[in-house]
């Protein structure tokens, strides 16, 4: 029946290309080539079909050339608490006298174990023992512990607050303390208690000196006591 | 097969008909654009309200929450704190510092479906940069950057041109911002540490269990399984941390610094992306912000 083709039939015409291309390919299997030298292999573009040439070539990259970087914050500024810091303290301590007195680097600078008093802008001043000096920059910081109404009391006072009037060493231990914080003096076997007898008789002997006459008394007092009249 | 000629007759033939082009196919490659949205025949019309969940109704109503203008990295420098000298009031703050901060790209609604500014900080050695990045950055004329960072914006009036440098002074003092940044990491935390579990008495019996989460569920009432988001031990901090509605204290800007009160997320040296604030009504700039206006590279 020539109505019912079998449906390959159309596919027909293929027929002969398709052998033509098998017999190509049997042809390339066949191939033999004689050993050459590998210094004389020349790149072989001719067989490399002409869709994939492109990927052949010679493989160039163009350098990117990077932009030189701006000049880094960190050079312009390398410490920036410190800058911070120091335009706090240039209007908080112009004079750097509160500085110089917690300052590790100065050997009349209050330490720990000596009694200070500390006067306020607002209210009454405080004296007490210097337990621990926590310098922080402006945060720059010591613990007093004191009696109030005799009972041992301690404050944090922060150095450069502008509430703080003055900070004076009361009293300068006599020998160095072999520790940082004297938390022991809060055992009740080590507690120095009340400083208020202290406190009377340095303000007594800052009365009949004068504070003009701080200088002097300090230089008198031998070194031991050389900052007791420094108003700061 | 040599490739045909194309004849006359080629020209009305569809391409899809049409021998194949010789070379190598080239694939497109990058972030598929949403813009124009497909078209739909069942959202398309006249007088039509935006469906709710297109991309054009999210941005509509992320509109009022995202800042009119591109925020900035910074390096958190330390803490520290502010005195005011009248009032003895001392603020705690932290330093903040501004390096090279300079933008790279720009995102658009109609490539990308937002509006964003890609904000690079710091530098990089060119030779540790891979090669599409490094000409990413030396298409935008910016050195290669150590941190980039995006920041949306409202609008593009908000994109500040590529290029150009974000300094200090873009903030202003008093002003609120945002600061995003990964906290510490504290490691590999017990359920005590990490969730704040109240553990197991010291006596009454207990052995050897004092820090112990416990139990972590029922059994068959609740499935006889462990519920999932169950606190449990494991890894603590190094989470991006948002911290809201910080009052800028103090902007230096040839120093870059930005002074913030209190406290931002994270150990000294973190990177930081500082943002108006969300909460707050919109800083008003008057003055520009002082930029070096660099010219884009023609790569």
């Amino acid at each position: 029946m020539p109505l019912l083709r079998p449906p390959t039939r159309a596919l027909g015409h293929l027929k002969p290309s398709i052998r033509r291309h098998r017999a190509a390919k049997r042809h390339i299997r066949t191939l033999s080539t004689a050993p050459v030298p590998t210094s004389q292999l020349q790149p072989h573009v001719e067989g490399i079909p002409l869709s994939m040439r492109a990927l052949y070539g010679k493989k160039t990259h163009k350098r990117i050339k990077a932009i030189p970087s701006p000049p880094s914050a960190h050079n312009i500024c390398p410490t920036p608490l410190a800058t911070i810091t120091a335009s706090q303290l240039s209007v908080l301590d112009p004079t750097g006298a509160r500085t110089r007195l917690f300052a590790k680097t100065n050997p009349d600078a209050a330490k720990v174990g000596d009694v200070l008093l500390v006067r306020f802008r607002s209210g009454d001043p405080f004296a007490g023992v210097c337990l621990n000096i926590r310098r922080r920059g402006v945060d720059t910081a010591v613990l007093l512990r004191g009696n109030l109404t005799r009972v041992g009391v301690e404050m944090w006072v922060k150095v450069y607050s502008p509430n703080v009037e003055g900070v004076e060493v009361v009293q300068r231990r006599e020998r160095r303390a072999r520790r940082a914080r004297l938390y022991y003096l809060r055992q009740p076997k080590h507690d120095i208690g009340s400083v208020e007898n202290l406190v009377r008789q340095y303000n007594r002997r800052k009365a009949i000196l004068g504070t003009a006459d701080a200088k002097t008394a300090s230089a008198t007092a031998g070194k031991k006591k050389s900052k007791k009249n420094r108003k700061l | 097969m040599p490739p045909r000629i194309p004849s006359p007759w080629d020209a009305h033939t569809p391409r899809l008909l049409l021998p194949r082009p010789i070379g190598p196919r080239q694939s497109k490659r990058g972030i598929k654009s949403i813009y124009p949205p497909r078209f739909n025949r069942f959202n398309s019309g006249k007088d039509l309200p935006i469906l709710s969940s297109t991309p054009e109704a999210a941005l509509k109503r992320k509109e009022f929450t995202i800042p009119p203008r591109t925020g900035a990295l910074a390096t958190k420098v330390g803490m520290t704190a502010l005195y005011d000298p009248v009032t003895a009031k001392r603020v705690p703050c932290t330093v903040l510092q501004l390096d090279r901060v300079q933008v790279v790209a720009h995102k658009t609604v109609k490539k990308h479906g937002y509006f964003a500014v890609q904000v690079g900080a710091g530098s990089k050695n060119p030779s540790n940069v891979t090669r599409p990045l490094l000409g990413h950055f030396t298409e935008a004329n910016v050195s290669p950057k150590r941190f980039v960072a995006e920041f949306r914006v409202k609008g593009k009036e908000g994109l500040l041109g590529v290029g150009e440098t974000i300094t200090a002074g873009w903030f202003k003092e008093g002003q609120f911002v945002d600061t995003r940044s990964n906290s510490r990491g504290m490691g590999f935390a017990g359920g005590m540490k990490r969730w704040g579990f109240s553990g197991q008495p010291a006596s009454h019996g207990n052995s050897l269990t004092h820090r112990a989460m416990g139990s972590a569920g029922a059994s068959q009432g609740s499935g006889s399984r462990v519920l999932p988001g169950k606190k449990m031990a494991g890894r603590m901090g190094n989470k991006r941390v948002t911290i809201q509605n910080l009052k800028v204290l103090k902007v230096d800007e040839p120093n870059g610094l930005v002074v913030v009160n209190g406290a931002v997320s994270g150990p000294k040296g973190c990177i930081v992306k500082i943002q108006d604030a969300l909460k707050k009504p919109w800083p008003e700039i008057t003055v520009p912000p002082v930029v070096e206006t660099a010219q884009p590279a023609t790569v």
